[in-house]
Order: structure tokens, then C-alpha cells, then sequence
């Protein structure tokens, strides 16, 4: 297929050499985005089979730890993540239907809703490594010491922690999508990183709706 | 090629208001009031599965609304929710062994760790 004939009108200027048609490399593009979604679900599954092993285990403790986590911190910080998901999804809907400086806005509103969460977060872990609630050998926190509290805590920094970690990568995303929407790249012929971004986005939203109520409601 | 029939993806995003995502949104934040109201009674073993539940029907409509999964193409779909099945393999591997146990193969009637009562 080196020959260009067939292709009379001219290519689409993101349109990869590889690639017959912009529909083909969007669909490519788009599998191939839901198979990396498809493996940080199993990623963060094996955080969460750890969960639920140790909570079988040691399920008196990990009710009673769950009780000093922040709720009112954990609930605004759902509520944050909830609410920058709908701003990426308008602002997703916005470069569509070729509204740049509404998608503009949208996607700084979602980076300040992502900087907010890290902010909360940071709080309550700064509480808690004061409280001593920290993970494994370095626990020395009173109010809770039955067998397996520590565990509680080693698995409640490394799910928040990984998540933390997934919306400082979102936000790098979004950051680097939300500049090729100031510079006039991205339009309602051609915006799929646009879409994608948002989509690693609410994936980061999708893990918080379960760690939310496994750590801070059981 | 099947795309020559098949509607190309471009064209199953069907054209919807941005009203939608607003009514996802608000669902979304009653089910997270829901889930805090119930998470913090003490319904005993309920808990968790309502907890789970209400974090399920969450998820499915970030799936399928915010992350158009109601308008993405089969393999797409596919991919997705085979990563759900496998995540439930997994799980269901480790219970059946959990549930199956002798009450004194869990660590809980294991001796305490501050050694034998003098």
C-alpha cells in the first residue's frame, strides 16, 4: 500500500502514515486506551483482593480503624472527584461541538478540582502520620491496636497512595491536553486526545467510587 | 472490512445535550449521600453489600455515560469488561479458599504476638 492513489483529497494532518483512514486510527487508538484501562482495573484489583483478604482476616480491626479515617475530608474529596468527571466529560462535549474556549475552562476547572483532592489528601495524611498511623513496623498509633491494624493502614496508604499517584499522572494528561486546546489542535474533526484524556480521568474517578466506601465506610 | 457497513464510531456517538452528564452528576453525588448514610449505621453484615452495591450502580454510570461506553464499538466493550471478569476469576479463587477454612487456620487463633501468658 505505498502508492497514494485512492487518496484524492488530501490527508488528515494527524492522520499516522500506518494508518489508511483517520476512522481506522481512531478505532486503533481507542482500543488500544480501553486496553490500558482494562489493565489498571487489574492493578488496582490486586490492592483490592489484599483489602478483602486482610478484612476476613482481621474484620474487627479494620471496622474499628476505618472509624478514624476523616469521613467529612473523604466524602468532600468524592464529591471533588465526582464533580471534575462531569467537568471532563462537558469539556469533552464542548470540543465536539467546537466551543474552544468553553472546553478551555472546563479542563482548567477539572486540573483545579484534581490539585483540590491532593491538597485534602494531603491534609489527612499529614493527621494521620502525626496520630502515628502509619503502615507496617512504623505503627504507633493508640486508638487502634488490635492484631492487623497496622495492615489496615499499610493497605489504606497504598491504595490512596497509588490512586494519589494515578491523579498526578490524570492531571499531567489533562495539562498537556488542555495546551493542545489553547494552541488550536484539537476540534470538532479531530479531538480524540481530547477524549481519551478524559477517559483516564474518570478512571481515576472509578477507583475512588470503591476505595471511597472500602476504607472509610466499612 | 466490517467498518465499510458497520456505523464507523465517530458516527455511534450519537449527538445527546450536555444535559445528561448533569443528571449522571447529580445521581451520582445522591447515591454518594446515600452510601455515606448507610456506610456508618451498623446493619451488621449488610454493610458492605450495600456499600458495594451503591459503589457498582456508581461506577456503571461513570462507565457507561461519562465514559460512553453505551456508545463505544464491541471490541472496545470487550476489552473493558474482560478485565471485570478476570478481577472476579481472581476473586472468587481466593474465597473459595477463605470461606473453606478451618476457624483455626486464620490468623485470628493464631497465639498473640506478645508471646505465651507467664
Amino acid at each position: 500500500m505505498s502508492s497514494s492513489d485512492g487518496h484524492a483529497h488530501a490527508r488528515h494532518p494527524y492522520l499516522a502514515e500506518h494508518f489508511e483512514t483517520i476512522e481506522k486510527q481512531d478505532h486503533a487508538v481507542r482500543l488500544g486506551m480501553w486496553l490500558f484501562l482494562g489493565t489498571e482495573v487489574l492493578l488496582f484489583a490486586g490492592l483490592f483482593l489484599g483489602y478483602t483478604v486482610y478484612r476476613h482476616f482481621y474484620h474487627e480491626t479494620f471496622h474499628e480503624a476505618s472509624r478514624t479515617l476523616n469521613l467529612a475530608m473523604g466524602a468532600t474529596n468524592t464529591i471533588v472527584l465526582i464533580t471534575s468527571s462531569l467537568s471532563v466529560a462537558l469539556a469533552y462535549h464542548a470540543i465536539k461541538h467546537g466551543e474552544r474556549k468553553k472546553c478551555i475552562s472546563l479542563l482548567v476547572f477539572t486540573i483545579v478540582c484534581a490539585c483540590a483532592f491532593l491538597v485534602i489528601k494531603a491534609f489527612e495524611y499529614q493527621h494521620k502520620f502525626a496520630e502515628g498511623a502509619l503502615p507496617g513496623q512504623f505503627y504507633h498509633f493508640k486508638e487502634v491496636t488490635g492484631p492487623g491494624a497496622n495492615l489496615y493502614f499499610t493497605i489504606y496508604f497504598l491504595s490512596t497512595g497509588l490512586h494519589a499517584f494515578h491523579v498526578i499522572v490524570g492531571m499531567s494528561v489533562l495539562i498537556w491536553v488542555l495546551r493542545g486546546v489553547i494552541k488550536g489542535k484539537y476540534g470538532p474533526d479531530y479531538y480524540v486526545p481530547v477524549e481519551l484524556g478524559g477517559l483516564y480521568w474518570h478512571l481515576v474517578d472509578l477507583v475512588w467510587i470503591f476505595l471511597f466506601p472500602l476504607l472509610y465506610l466499612i | 472490512m466490517a467498518s465499510h457497513t458497520a456505523p464507523s464510531e465517530a458516527e455511534r456517538h450519537a449527538e445527546h445535550g450536555a444535559g445528561r452528564y448533569f443528571v449522571v452528576w447529580a445521581i451520582l453525588l445522591v447515591f454518594t449521600g446515600l452510601t455515606v448514610l448507610t456506610g456508618r449505621q451498623d446493619l451488621g453484615a449488610w454493610n458492605i453489600w450495600i456499600a458495594m452495591a451503591i459503589a457498582s450502580v456508581k461506577a456503571t454510570l461513570v462507565v457507561l455515560f461519562f465514559m460512553h461506553m453505551s456508545e463505544a464499538s464491541g471490541a472496545n466493550r470487550l476489552v473493558f469488561l474482560v478485565s471485570f471478569v478476570f478481577m472476579a476469576v481472581m476473586m472468587m479463587g481466593v474465597f473459595g479458599d477463605l470461606w473453606t477454612r478451618n476457624e483455626m487456620t486464620l490468623p485470628s487463633a493464631a497465639p498473640s504476638t506478645l508471646g505465651p501468658e507467664l
